[in-house]
């Protein structure tokens, strides 16, 4: 018995909290994708490469003494603009051509390497860290939390359920919605359409960055740190709905739960195997995903 | 303006043609150099880049070996099998390259090598720490010129037995060859001393987060932590067991290539009482090493580690090998390589006929203030352990 309550407290528990706050890192990712795909329609393969953008942006702030907070609404305030031009330079180019799938797909994976060579070339292809703004550990039930990681958990949520009210509850997000339900007859009721799809990428690209910031401490900052989340966050986005917001995040917090609980009976090697088999079970059975597409549901 | 193709070709072919019996003296030697410049390894390939750089420069305005210049031929291995296989195909075939070295991953080297059998030529790994290499799956066309796994097990292990006798460990290593074998290595030597075990987990090459198994290690309540992860994984391990409070009471100990120059100064103080057994340090007092600390840091503004200074090494033991061969044929050079004592910044080394593994003098040195000091030394003939190659 005292084996078992040992057990819960020092592996079980731990390992669910954890499981979380790796779930409100993929989930914050996979907002940004599936809100993408969910109205422009384009897979943007270059969006782990913005989370990195973020993160670098976060280390050149830090250095040139911008405190912490300040940089949470700064890094967003300039990452936007690159998305928003990115979007009208590159992306609206190949936008209307028939091949429109491969075409941004392959625009953003050569937007995703010349990114990464890019971080390489101005910050070296070693790790750098970022400073954890907030120290120390709290101690629950005997346990040791990082007050960062607490800190990250709770913001991250907050800026989904912000995300959340925009897309559903203002009349920025009503448009948004209406463009991606019907850009054609949006146009015609007077929604700046082609703006509508700029403001969004970089909303994504923003909220990318955002998350950047926001891990840096933990994950630390090196030119290839884009690919870390954005197999899991594609997982996530594929079984949750291409485009839909709810199924992110209840596709998010299940899958990083799966992983978390499994890695103690399975090698932690097997555990992305294990999401990826449920992405191709949900593909089969499902195709569409658990949930529906933004503006369709 | 770049001449075409076609015209280059010409000139060569006229060239060529007056000059045949003179190229086999004046064209250069060259060196394939598949190590990874991007991902996980890059730190790592950046020290064996400039390693060999330095080395070679020497070489060559010293009048390069048997009056031939080196050149060198740069691929990125990307710390990939996958990577490797083709571009060493790649280097051999197409470049013409004499010898290559540079690979990092284990499972590089050992794939690399099996290309090597099949186009008859040599390499050598400067990086690679996996005791198979030398070991199980040795081979007659793969040289190793850096310390492995056991090696430096062994020198770790008689530090430990005396630190913190009957030491209750935990292991922790990436899930391949190398993370494997190293644990595998340590665990057996730290038991002979005594040393009990108490769990061991395997990651994923490129882990993000190492938080999901700290419960098992909190579990299993152990006072020393063996790990064996390298590049940026260190970074976050070391960073996240600090974050959790799990470096307090407990001492970190692991494979050389855990914390290096690359990757300290992003670990920075969570780094501070790592213990590692290893075949270099920038302190070891030889004049050989302090002329090649200066020369290093001179021209690449940073201090060199294990693999910038083997790496330097191995371009050193393929001069020798050369030299005593008179020759760059496969079989020469193989037979000259055989039992070659040649000096490099740790010394003289020796390479084992038998294996293929070089025999230096190991250390053990503890990471204090960003900096490896040195603990101990242990002659390279008690740290080698037995030739267990089997197939040549």
């Amino acid at each position: 018995m005292g084996g078992f309550v040992d057990t819960l407290q020092f592996v079980l528990v731990p390992q669910v909290i954890n499981g979380l706050s790796i779930g409100v890192a993929v989930i914050l990712m996979a907002l940004g994708l599936t809100i993408i795909f969910g109205l422009l329609d384009v897979i943007n393969m270059a969006h782990g490469e913005f989370y990195a953008l973020g993160a670098y942006l976060g280390l050149s702030l830090a250095a040139a003494g911008v405190n912490f907070w300040l940089m949470l609404l700064l890094v967003p305030l300039i990452t936007a603009p690159v998305g928003y031009a990115l979007e009208r330079v590159l992306i609206q180019r190949v936008f209307h051509h028939k091949d429109r799938h491969i075409l941004t797909l392959l625009l953003t994976f050569g937007l995703s390497i010349v990114l990464e060579d890019m971080y390489k070339g101005f910050y070296g292809p070693q790790a750098l860290s970022a400073a954890t703004p907030i120290d120390g550990a709290s101690e629950v039930a005997g346990l040791f939390f990082p007050n960062y990681r607490l800190f990250v958990m709770a913001i991250g949520s907050a800026i989904i359920v912000a995300v959340w009210l925009v897309v559903y509850r203002t009349s920025l997000g009503a448009m948004v919605r209406a463009a991606a339900f019907d850009k054609n007859m949006a146009s015609s009721l007077g929604v700046p359409v082609s703006h509508v799809y700029a403001g969004t990428f970089a909303f994504g690209v923003a909220l990318a960055a955002l998350s950047g910031v926001l891990l840096a401490p933990i994950y630390s900052v090196f030119p290839t740190m884009g690919k870390d989340f954005i197999l899991m966050a594609f997982s996530v986005v594929i079984v949750g709905g291409l485009g839909s917001i709810k199924g992110a995040v209840i596709a998010g917090l299940v899958l990083t739960q799966i992983q978390a609980i499994s890695s103690l009976y399975i090698s932690p090697s097997w555990t992305d195997p294990l999401v990826f088999a449920i992405m191709v079970a949900v593909l089969m059975v499902r195709p569409q995903g658990l949930f529906g597409r933004l503006g369709h549901a | 303006m770049k001449p075409s193709f076609a015209r280059k070709a010409i000139v060569t072919a006229l060239i060529g043609g007056f000059a045949a019996t003179a190229s086999a003296q004046s064209e250069p030697i060259r060196i394939g150099v598949l190590t990874p410049l991007s991902g996980t390894y890059a730190a790592l390939g950046q020290q064996v880049k400039w390693g060999i750089e330095l080395a070679t420069k020497e070489i060559n305005d010293a009048g390069g070996i048997m009056g031939r210049k080196v050149e060198l031929l740069f691929e990125d291995e990307e710390a990939n099998p996958s990577v490797a296989v083709p571009k060493a195909e790649k280097l051999f075939q197409v470049s013409k390259v004499d010898f290559l070295t540079g690979t990092v991953n284990s499972a590089s080297t050992l794939a690399v090598g099996q290309v090597a059998e099949r186009n008859k030529r040599l390499i050598a790994t400067t990086v690679s720490f996996s005791d198979a290499i030398t070991g199980e799956k040795c081979s007659p066309n793969v040289f190793r010129v850096n310390a492995k796994a056991g090696q430096q097990s062994a020198a770790l292990a008689e530090w430990l037995s005396k630190a913190k006798p009957n030491a209750k460990v935990f292991y922790l290593g990436p899930d391949y060859e190398m993370g494997r074998s190293t644990v595998a290595a340590f665990k057996s030597a730290a038991e002979k001393k005594n040393a009990q075990t108490v769990g061991e987990v395997f990651a994923p090459l490129g882990n993000k987060d190492y938080s999901p198994f700290f419960g098992q290690i909190r579990a299993a309540r152990p006072d020393v932590m063996y790990t064996s992860v390298a590049g940026n994984d260190t970074v976050r391990l070391f960073t996240q067991m600090s974050q959790y409070g799990l470096l307090k009471n407990m001492t970190v100990v692991g494979a050389s290539g855990t914390v290096t120059s690359q990757n300290v100064n992003a670990i920075g103080k969570a780094a501070d009482g790592f213990v590692t057994g290893v075949g270099y340090s920038v302190d070891i007092d030889l004049p050989e090493n302090k002329k090649f600390v200066a020369a290093f840091q001179a021209a690449n503004k940073a201090a060199p580690d294990l693999y910038g200074a083997d790496s330097y090494g191995v371009m050193y033991f393929y001069k020798a090998a050369v030299e005593k061969a008179k020759s760059t044929d496969t079989d020469k050079v193989r037979a000259a390589m055989s039992g070659l004592e040649w000096m490099t910044p740790q010394g003289k080394k020796t390479m084992r006929a038998g294996d293929h593994q070089a025999v230096q003098d190991m250390y053990t040195t503890r990471m204090t203030d960003g900096k490896f000091k040195i603990l101990s030394k242990v002659p390279g003939e008690a740290a080698i352990g037995p030739d267990t190659c089997t197939k040549f």
